[in-house]
């Protein structure tokens, strides 16, 4: 069996009042953008702190290409990079100074360092604003620093905590394009927990959704996303006959609201969507509009955790959100 | 050997953690400045004052000032008032994941602790130099040989670790910043009156002399004392056993603390 970058093994974390990760197994493989979601509170965070040995496990092991993480946690902690949600580049040094300290703490031979600190600078375009105090930069370059920090010791496997949380649109492709760019050029294993699902749909290359401490589902957004069950169909007709006439053609309208909108759910909408205008047509109906949606991973988040995205969150973890927004923009 | 290249690596690691403070203080010197007036006011009003009581003198070793027994006080007093407070920054650090983050990587977590505790002792160097400087424009009569000084600042840096480790065990256990406020304020003053740093143990209620000689200020003001007044070296093996001795038992509390705070 080909060796995987991380493998996660009936995992189990059980706090005092909760059992914040309840037999959870799944692996990524070399070279994989994998995507771990789901709601706060469902056990993301303290399946990411094991693996970066911060936390030992109760029961279950994970691996870090075949290295276990709660024996041999030094040697994990030098194949892999960490960046946090929150700010964590230090405001009172300059950007060199924060990578360097990083490639210091990383045990890198003083000869090679200046060299890939230089590299990593220029990877992430920051090469022009180097000896800058980090308290000047915008929240995009001070998430790019952190990454370079992240990246100065070349690890085989990044770790990356809502990596474009609070910034702007093109800050955020930004971000985007240097991730893929990474796994591209370098093959770096990349790990990532999100609550933007767009972010996860460009990126990622397989998702789990978890929750309530258990993996809810696993698989690529694509397959995710089609095991939804199908497109919705809305039409605006004001015929009244509408719903009937619907359900003579063989279609089933899920809602039948009064200001004439009918909700059909289908199997590949676009090439459905002339035959039944032709057979409403035939059948004396005027169709005012009609809309096609297509599942995207929110309708997989909402089915895989319910609609308790915001249930689950603390005091502690919704001020923290907050203020990293607040604080990169 | 392979024992030698690991505390190469632990003492490695906690240097690269204080120089993140000594570049943090290279690009911002206003705190070394606003910390300097608090020892500043105690030598030069409080100390002023003081030492025209009689009762005062009476009781300090024979042969010195007022001034001249209590600079040693102000330096110890400045390194424990700056030091005491220095959990909160790690609960703070903690808040933000910035500790994760320290954490993650291959550093080891008392060589992290060690590192912060160093970090500490350079910030309390620089209010010595302060002190030190005062104490010479108001010339007060100290003993300023380059071993006397030397051994001063070794004490500085032992007693801001020694505290700072103790401000990061609490902070392990009280694990929020307002908390860490109260606990700082309630420990820097007994702490500092029960010990020699402003009145000889002679003078104090009898009941707090005790804690005098269990407090481990008492001994780095002695230490201190005896370089840079008395001359006196006899005390200063003792002295040095229990700083030392404290410090790295807090600094092994303030390492197991680490593991509880980010779990």
């Amino acid at each position: 069996m080909e060796e995987k970058a991380i493998v996660v093994q009936n995992l189990v974390k059980q706090y005092p009042k909760v059992r914040a990760v309840d037999d959870v197994s799944f692996s990524v493989d070399k070279g994989e953008i994998f995507g771990l979601l789901g709601p706060n509170g469902a056990g993301k965070t303290t399946t990411i702190r094991t693996l970066l040995t911060l936390i030992p496990p109760t029961s279950g092991e994970t691996l870090i290409y075949n290295v276990n993480t709660a024996k041999n946690s030094e040697e994990v902690r030098r194949m892999c990079g960490y960046v946090p949600q929150d700010v964590s580049a230090d405001g009172d040094l300059t950007a060199y100074e924060n990578v360097l300290i990083s490639a210091k703490l990383y045990g890198m031979p003083p000869k090679e360092r200046k060299q890939r600190i230089q590299e990593v600078l220029n990877f992430l375009e920051l090469t022009d604003r180097e000896h800058d105090m980090v308290n000047t930069f915008s929240g995009g370059m001070m998430r790019r620093l952190e990454i370079a920090q992240a990246l100065v010791n070349r690890p085989k496997v990044l770790f990356l905590d809502e990596p474009s949380i609070g910034l702007d649109p093109n800050a955020r492709r930004i971000i985007w394009g240097l991730i893929k760019k990474l796994r591209d050029e370098f093959n770096t294993t990349i790990m990532m927990t999100t609550h933007d699902m767009g972010e996860a749909d460009v990126l990622c290359d397989r998702i789990g959704i978890m929750n309530r401490g258990k993996l809810a589902t696993l698989g690529k957004p694509e397959g995710l996303k089609a095991a939804v069950g199908g497109d919705i169909i809305t039409i605006n007709s004001n015929n009244p006959n509408c719903s009937l006439k619907l359900k003579e053609l063989g279609y089933s309208a899920i809602t039948d609201s009064a200001d004439g909108n009918f909700d059909l759910i289908v199997n590949n909408g676009e090439t459905l969507i002339p035959h039944l205008l032709e057979g409403l047509k035939a059948k004396g109906v005027v169709v005012e509009s009609v809309s096609l949606k297509k599942p995207t991973l929110d309708d997989v988040f909402l089915k895989y955790t319910g609609a308790r995205i915001e249930e689950g969150d603390t005091f502690a973890e919704t001020r923290r959100a907050r203020q990293s927004f607040t604080r990169r923009s | 050997m392979k024992v030698l290249s690991e505390v190469r690596k632990y003492f490695a690691n906690a240097f690269i953690i204080a120089e993140l403070e000594m570049r943090k203080i290279r690009h911002d010197q206003t705190q070394i400045w606003v910390r300097m007036v608090q020892p500043a006011l105690w030598l030069a009003i409080y100390g002023l004052a003081m030492s025209k009581l009689n009762a005062m003198s009476a009781n300090i070793p024979a042969g010195l000032t007022y001034l001249q027994f209590m600079t040693p006080g102000v330096l110890a007093q400045s390194a424990l008032f700056v030091a005491i407070f220095f959990g909160i920054n790690v609960v703070w650090e903690r808040d933000l994941g910035l500790l994760n983050k320290l954490l993650s990587t291959p550093a080891s977590r008392s060589s992290i602790i060690l590192g912060k505790a160093l970090s500490a002792g350079v910030r309390g160097i620089f209010q010595a130099i302060a002190v030190i400087i005062l104490a010479v424009i108001l010339q007060v009569h100290l003993i300023l040989n380059p071993l006397a000084i030397l051994g001063t600042f070794v004490v500085i840096v032992l007693v801001s670790m020694c505290f700072s480790c103790v401000s990061m065990a609490i902070a392990s256990l009280v694990k929020t910043r307002e908390r860490m406020m109260g606990f700082g304020q309630v420990m820097t003053m007994p702490l500092f009156f029960a010990s020699s740093a402003i009145y000889p143990i002679s003078i104090m209620p009898s009941w707090i002399r005790p804690l005098a000689y269990v407090n481990p200020l008492t001994y780095s003001v002695d230490a201190m004392r005896d370089m840079l007044a008395t001359g006196n070296l006899h005390s200063l093996p003792l002295d040095f056993a229990v700083i030392i001795a404290t410090t790295i038992l807090f600094l092994v509390l303030a390492s197991l603390g680490l593991k509880k705070m980010i779990s």
